[in-house]
């Protein structure tokens, strides 16, 4: 194991998407970051992500700096020969019900207003983009650019990227608390008690930011959100061809969710979420299984629209944990004693943000527009984390 | 589908000698036990039952003890049931709730506590030509030879190698078998002093060796000790084996390498590793010892793990063999029918037998000690996960970017992912961290999650509304 060094320009804390690429953008705009990550490299919330890459149902408000992201994974994939399983298969978002179908139609006339491609799917239209999902749907919306990136690759490939630009990234380094001096961020404390001096420090550990970010006297409104996953064994390719969603209520992710796709691996991954569950702060740090209701409402869901999938065997499953804000959107800006910033907040679509969201804080801490045109003003205000102090205030 | 229901004190999970003694001693405590096991006829490895009622192995000890110990558990009152595999585990209110594939039908097992004996498994190192179709675990040769027909299905002379002493007992199966046995290839070469130390310690071991060195004599076997296998050869299967002689620091001196051709089977073993999959999933604490096969459950002197209600036995909590198993087995069903409320009969003789036998398993560990690294240096393009067609050289490279620990190694690379779930390929990945200086306690080891094993989504399901129906009743 590397030993740390003694100080760094910037040190990005969290070496999850979101932190790999806020040190990516750092190194390539000649800041010099030092990665901490407490254990292994995209091993939390990133590795259990379904790593969709798209614009499809993520509320209009984000939809131009979200579109610029995708681009950003677009260029990326070419740039670096696409190591990383970068696939526009399409999303697909099923509509079960009368409600759903407003909901569906409603998100395609203020995405298609916006210049996306989307359109909605007759049962028929359905059936000839995805063949297999042959039960009792009313129709579907369909967002034909909708990516899937291999999540333990990206995150790889980001990593291996930010080091060719000059970023060192350390894994197993937990960082426990930071440090301030006369009112200004002066480094971080590790866990087993060494210090890393820094004029800036980046949260970026997801819904772990929270409890290091008291050390400095701030409170982040983030709270952990439980998150989990089934694999079904390997099916031919082609099994399912889009990233397969329900149409978001206006409830948003809250309110319940699916996500069914089949992986590079030929491995079908499914979840759904019919009830919101209240998740205990520390279930982060001691729930590893996935509860049984969800593995039930998982099957159920998957037996009812693949009904030629109900028989396959399951083959893994796993438990991560997210960080959810208030309006569910990324805190991603200065906070708290100067030179400290947060980007976290993933509410469970972070891979999608993470390319923009690092170029983005870059240029915050480094006092330039990484983001072309008004986007970094965008950024700025749809992602301040002082949106709920004012609030508060 | 609906989940058949079965209540019980304790459940027991493995019917070979640890899980027949713990069964067995719950029951007589007066405790309601079933014991599960997932193949067709209880004694596991080393009490396996042969199928044909011919079959020269009949006769034997192990089989004698299988069929006395199955016996005398079911006489006690315990409800053995083979052919279950135990797919999940969960802490339910009240104790434990086991999600079990009983011949295709989904079942779910309520018990107060319970006692994993889950046994060993082979631990498969990786070398040159480790996946051609002809190379076997040296415990595959031993089911087959002691199953079915007792013949080996390939034609073609018979290599036995790697390393420990289980070898001796696998030469034996061949020769009882009347499987000829052309070559006996063991890594290590244990000075004979240090053997005489060993059975000057534990004499009444002493006939049971001979035996074992006798017969492997009488196999007429070509014994290469101090040698190793470093490459099996063939295009679509085996053809023929490369052994080398190993130098003073443990490395194969290639100058020196010879083929052995016209192999029809090579079965190869460096040990065995503890089955840990429910006991990981329970969350119970495990250590890392390399002479007791890798990580193990940990328990106390009653074999009582660090989750409350929950027992280890047997092998679940290192490699000793079977006689430390049964008495294991004994302790920790008694101790867990006690804990219920039972009058379990005092096994303080056990215990101290226990220490006993351990020492000698430990004794024999240290003579032929199993190998950490690789064994020998792999090619870049060699799988490692044939499941998920993970080669040496994708491990090499995400060890050396910044995989350092199982865990990272399967999201990175993908190895264990597949439908073995790491038991194959998992030996070998922390044998590549090892060689690359990660230790094993860093390394760490991969917890199981649902399912232990592919399961159909019919039985999950059916399985996990017996479990939600514990969790959530009043």
């Amino acid at each position: 194991m590397t030993t740390l060094p003694q100080s760094a320009e910037v040190i990005v804390v969290g070496g999850g998407i979101v932190g790999l690429s806020v040190a990516l953008a750092l190194a390539e705009a000649g800041a010099k970051p030092l990665l901490l990550e407490a254990k292994s490299f995209g091993g939390a919330v990133t590795g259990g992500s379904l790593a969709a890459i798209g614009t499809h149902m993520h509320g209009l408000a984000e939809y131009g700096v979200m579109a610029h992201a995708c681009d950003l994974w677009r260029a990326f994939a070419e740039r670096t020969g696409n190591p990383f399983e970068h696939t526009a298969q399409g999303q697909v978002g099923f509509i079960l019900d009368a409600e759903g179908m407003e909901s569906g139609e409603g998100w395609v006339a203020e995405e298609r207003a916006l210049g996306a491609p989307c359109r909605m799917l007759t049962p028929a239209g359905l059936a000839e983009v995805e063949p297999r999902l042959t039960g009792p749907v009313l129709g579907a919306t369909f967002a034909p650019d909708t990516a899937t990136v291999n999540p333990f690759l990206a995150a790889r490939t980001v990593l291996a990227e930010a080091r060719a630009a000059g970023a060192v990234a350390l894994d197993h380094a937990p960082v426990a608390g930071l440090l301030v001096e006369a009112g200004r961020i002066a480094g971080v404390c590790m866990a087993d008690g060494a210090e890393i001096r820094a004029g800036q420090v980046v949260l970026a550990s997801g819904p772990w930011s929270q409890e290091i970010s008291v050390s400095a006297g701030v409170c982040l409104p983030l709270v952990p959100r439980q998150a989990q996953c089934l694999a079904a064994l390997r099916q031919p390719p082609g099994t399912i061809r889009r990233i397969v969603s329900a149409v978001e209520s206006r409830g948003g992710v809250a309110s319940g969710y699916t996500q069914i796709q089949q992986a590079g691996s030929g491995q079908i991954l499914f979840n759904t979420v019919v009830d919101f569950i209240e998740t205990p702060p520390e279930a982060k740090d001691t729930v590893r299984e996935v509860p049984s209701g969800f593995v039930l409402t998982s099957i159920d869901t998957l037996a009812t629209l693949f009904p030629s999938l109900a028989e396959i065997p399951l083959l893994r499953s796993w438990v991560r944990f997210e960080a959810v804000s208030p309006d569910a959107r990324f805190l991603a800006g200065a906070v708290g004693p100067e030179g400290l910033w947060v980007c976290a907040g993933d509410n469970g679509s972070g891979y999608c943000r993470s390319l923009m969201l690092g170029r983005f804080l870059a240029g915050e801490i480094i006092g330039a527009a990484l983001l072309p045109g008004a986007l970094q003003a965008d950024a700025r205000a749809l992602y301040a984390p002082q949106r709920f102090t004012q609030v508060a205030a | 589908m609906s989940a058949a229901h079965l209540s019980c004190d304790v459940a027991v999970v493995g019917a070979g000698p640890a899980g027949l003694a713990a069964a067995r001693a719950a029951a007589e405590a007066g405790a309601r036990v079933v014991c599960l096991d997932a193949f067709a006829t209880p004694g596991g490895q080393y009490a396996m039952q042969p199928t044909q009622a011919e079959s020269p192995f009949a006769a034997t000890a192990p089989v004698a003890l299988g069929r006395a110990a199955a016996r005398a558990a079911g006489e006690a009152g315990a409800q053995i049931l083979c052919g279950a595999e135990v797919f999940w585990g969960a802490c339910v209110p009240g104790g434990f709730c086991l999600s079990v594939n009983h011949a295709g039908r989904a079942l779910a097992v309520e018990a107060k506590a319970l006692v994993v004996a889950a046994g060993a498994m082979e631990r498969p190192l990786p070398f040159p030509g480790w996946t051609l179709p002809g190379v076997i675990g040296a415990g595959a040769a031993q089911r087959l030879l002691k199953t079915g027909t007792g013949a080996l299905p390939l034609p073609g002379k018979t290599v036995l190698a790697g390393s420990g002493p289980f070898l001796l007992a696998v030469a034996q199966s061949f020769a009882k078998a009347g499987q000829r046995l052309d070559h006996f290839v063991e890594m290590q070469r244990p000075l004979p002093a240090d053997v005489a130390k060993v059975f000057a310690r534990h004499p009444g071991k002493l006939a049971e060796a001979a035996r074992l060195g006798l017969d492997l004599r009488r196999s007429g076997a070509a014994r290469h000790v101090g040698h190793m296998v470093t490459r099996a050869l063939g295009t679509d299967r085996l053809e023929a084996v490369e052994i080398a002689p190993l130098s003073a620091s443990g490395q194969p001196v290639m100058g020196r390498a010879r083929e052995i051709d016209g192999v029809g089977t090579l079965a190869i073993g460096y040990g065995f590793q503890p089955v840990i999959d429910l006991t990981t999933a329970l969350d119970a604490a495990h250590d890392f010892h390399a002479a007791l096969g890798g990580w193990h459950c940990r328990a106390d002197a009653d074999g009582r793990t660090t989750v409350a209600g929950l027992w280890a036995a047997g092998e679940t909590l290192g490699i000793g063999g079977a006689v430390p198993a049964q008495l294991s087995g004994r302790i920790a069903g008694a101790g867990a029918a006690r804990t219920l409320g039972f009058s379990a009969p005092d096994v303080t003789g056990a215990t101290q037998a226990l220490g006993n036998a351990r020492a000698f398993a430990s004794a024999l560990a240290q003579l032929y000690p199993p190998p950490q690294g690789l064994p020998v240096a792999l090619p870049e393009d060699e799988l490692i996960c044939r499941c998920e067609d993970v080669t040496a050289g994708d491990i090499a490279t995400a060890i050396a970017e910044g995989a350092h620990e199982s865990f990272a190694v399967k999201t990175w690379t993908r190895a264990g992912m597949g439908p073995c779930q790491g038991r194959i390929c998992g030996a070998g990945i922390a044998a590549a961290l090892a060689q690359a200086g990660v230790p094993a306690d860093k390394a760490s080891y991969n917890r199981a999650h649902l399912p232990l094993r592919p399961v159909p989504l019919p039985l999950v399901r059916a399985a996990m509304q017996a479990q939600t129906e514990m969790e959530t009743r009043p």
